[in-house]
């Protein structure tokens, strides 16, 4: 049983960390548009080398008018889930990430419509819709990239492609946008965050690197 | 510093889109009204027939008319008063005389961001009278900007 023929598998040592970011869009968006202003900050834990949980929240606050209404919408979100880093270890070596995350995210909002008014063969109608508490539920998908700029300092970016599940109204006042989701009458809805994070290394696991087998030469060089 | 500028580059990319995006003008291309839509169906053979000449106004809006002396017109498409429960139309069919009175519920409807709100309809209730009017039957109470039969009016 003992195997002394063959040589000592090569091994890295990779760090887990635990990661702390900021989604710095909407603050740098909030900054030439007024009425929208969305904060996220999330925390992040290495299970291994490929697999990580993920846990992130945030604040959004939206104004949005057009000649015929006004809406508002504001509230808080949380979104759960797991990140899979697609890089090799000894390729990614805890600083590089390149892969998807998969969350669920969970919205409680308020949200109401001022004014709004058209006009029909009756004359014109102006009107409003009282503000009410909504509980919205979506399915994200993250794929992005980023990379360690400094030590433990780390920035990248991923867009963001989410599925609605529930609005949290009916079908006739779904919203227009609702917290971590975005535009909230469509089934579907897309963005891109970028990240800076703070990493904190908490453990240290070696990792065997596969060896690439040498390229056998054939017969003698020729010319 | 490679990957400094890579990340520079993708920040700038990113803000100058989404940018971009939200500042492109929507406009709304989507039917915006809630109307009944009631075709008209000729009572001895049972099958769809425009009234030879078909004019139809809301009760007390004056001279107001929504058709007047129209031909070909098989299905007409009535919208209701969302500051009221009850409208009434006056139709005109082949130069006879018939009013209609309906009393429904209207809610609020989200038709799209670029278009906003609307009110759609619940019928709760409808009454006409016979001068040249058979029957009305009633085929969908929910009147929405959806294309779908709401009454047939049979004549």
């Amino acid at each position: 049983m003992v195997s002394g023929q063959t040589e000592p598998p090569d091994t890295v040592e990779i760090p887990l960390k635990i990661r702390l970011g900021a989604d710095v869009t909407g603050p740098l968006l909030y900054l030439t548009d007024r009425t929208t202003l969305n904060t996220e900050l999330f925390i992040s834990a290495d299970l291994n080398t490929k697999t990580g949980i993920f846990l992130g929240g945030g604040f959004s606050d939206y104004k949005y008018s057009q000649y015929n209404y006004e809406y508002l919408s504001r509230g808080f979100y949380v979104k759960a889930g797991v990140d899979f880093n697609l890089l090799r270890p000894e390729m990614a070596r805890g600083k590089y990430w390149a892969g998807a995350g998969l969350r669920y995210g969970l919205s409680l909002f308020n949200s109401g419509v001022p004014s709004f008014e058209f006009e029909n063969y009756w004359g014109p109608v102006s009107s409003s819709v009282p503000s009410s508490d909504y509980i919205g539920h979506y399915l994200e998908a993250a794929p992005g990239f980023k990379a360690e700029m400094f030590k433990n300092f780390t920035m990248g970016w991923s867009l963001n492609i989410r599925k609605l599940i529930f609005s949290g109204a009916g079908k006739d006042l779904r919203p227009i946008y609702f917290p971590g989701y975005g535009i909230g009458g469509e089934s579907m809805s897309y963005g891109i965050s970028y990240y800076l994070v703070w990493n904190i290394p908490y453990k240290k696991i070696n990792v065997i690197v596969k060896k690439e087998e040498p390229e056998e030469s054939e017969g003698s060089e020729t010319r | 510093m490679r990957n400094h500028i890579t990340n520079i580059l993708a920040a700038t990319i990113i803000t100058v889109v989404l940018q971009l995006v939200s500042c492109t003008p929507e406009s709304c291309l989507e039917e915006s009204v809630a109307r009944i839509k009631v075709p008209f169906y000729l009572s001895s053979t049972q099958r769809i027939k425009a009234p030879d000449s078909l004019t139809i106004f809301g009760l007390n809006t004056g001279s107001k008319k929504i058709y007047n002396a129209s031909k070909n017109v098989s299905r007409a498409e009535l919208p209701l008063n969302p500051s009221a429960e009850n409208c009434g139309f006056v139709l005109r069919i082949n130069g006879t005389f018939d009013t209609i009175l309906l009393v429904y519920d209207s809610y609020p409807h989200l038709i799209s961001r670029e278009c906003g709100y609307t009110y759609y309809h619940t019928l709760d209730s409808l009454s006409y009278t016979k001068n040249i009017i058979d029957t009305i039957i009633i085929r969908k109470r929910f009147i929405t900007t959806v294309n779908e039969e709401n009454f047939r009016i049979f004549y």
